[in-house]
C-alpha cells in the first residue's frame, strides 16, 4: 500500500566525488588502484594480445572544478585494468584491459564495475542530501541480493 | 502509522522510491521530492494508499447478537 516511483540516477558531480564513488565500488568488486589520480590519458598498455573494451555511462557528467576533468583513476584485478575517466563530450567512461579476455567479458566486468558506480554514487547523494534537508534516517539495510535499502522519516 | 519514505538501490543502479503510511496526493509529493535527488522519473505507480483520505476517521460499530 504506497506509491512507487521508478527513478534512473543521473551522476552529476565533480571528478572528486565520482572518484570515490568509483573507489568505493571497486573496492566492493576487489579491485585495487593501480594508480592514482594522474593527470592526462595515453596510459594504454602496447601489446596486440591486449583486449580492449570501453564503456560510456549513459547519464553522467564529470563536471569542471574541484578536482578538475583531465584526471583518471585506475583499478587492476586478475590482469584486467579499468581506468576511469571523462570522455570529451563530459561523461563518465571507463576502459577495459586485459590480456586473455574476450571483448564481450571485458564489457560484461566494466558494465559491473559502473552499475556498482551507480550504486555507490546514489547512496552518498541520498544520504548526504537527506542529512541537508534534516530528514531523519530510521533504519538502513543491504538485502541478500545487495539491493541498499534507506527508510527516512517524511518531513 | 508514521510517515516513511524508503529508497532502494539495486546493485545494477536501478532507484525505487517508495512511500509508507502517507495518504492522499502528499504521497506522490513526499516520493517525487525524494526521486528528484537522485535523478529522471521514469515511472510512477498509484496504490490504494493514494485514494485514502488524510487525517483519522472514527466511528462506532454495535454488534447485537441475536436471541
Amino acid at each position: 500500500m504506497s506509491s512507487v516511483i521508478l527513478v534512473t540516477p543521473l551522476i552529476i558531480a565533480n571528478w572528486s566525488v565520482i572518484s570515490a564513488a568509483v573507489l568505493g565500488a571497486c573496492g566492493a568488486m576487489g579491485f585495487t588502484v593501480a594508480s592514482g589520480a594522474v593527470s592526462g590519458s595515453g596510459r594504454a598498455r602496447s601489446g596486440s594480445s591486449v583486449t580492449r573494451a570501453e564503456i560510456e555511462v549513459e547519464n553522467s557528467e564529470v563536471l569542471a572544478g574541484g578536482g578538475g576533468t583531465d584526471e583518471e583513476m585506475v583499478v587492476e584485478k586478475d590482469g584486467v585494468r579499468a581506468t576511469f575517466s571523462r570522455d570529451a563530450r563530459g561523461a563518465l567512461k571507463v576502459c577495459m584491459e586485459g590480456t586473455g579476455y574476450s571483448k564481450g567479458q571485458l564489457k560484461q566486468i566494466g558494465q559491473e564495475l559502473m552499475e556498482q558506480v551507480t550504486q555507490q554514487y546514489v547512496y552518498h547523494r541520498v544520504v548526504t542530501e537527506l542529512k541537508e534537508r534534516g530528514m531523519p534516517i530510521v533504519h538502513e539495510e543491504v538485502e541478500a541480493d545487495r539491493t541498499v535499502k534507506i527508510r527516512v522519516r517524511n518531513w | 502509522m508514521a510517515e516513511e519514505i524508503e529508497i532502494s538501490i539495486s546493485p545494477t543502479g536501478q532507484v525505487t522510491v517508495r512511500t509508507i503510511g502517507i495518504k492522499g496526493p502528499k504521497c506522490v509529493q513526499a516520493a517525487e521530492a525524494v526521486a528528484k535527488i537522485i535523478g529522471q522519473i521514469e515511472s510512477r505507480e498509484l496504490t490504494s494508499e493514494y485514494y485514502e483520505a488524510e487525517g483519522h476517521v472514527s466511528g462506532q460499530i454495535e454488534v447485537r447478537g441475536r436471541r
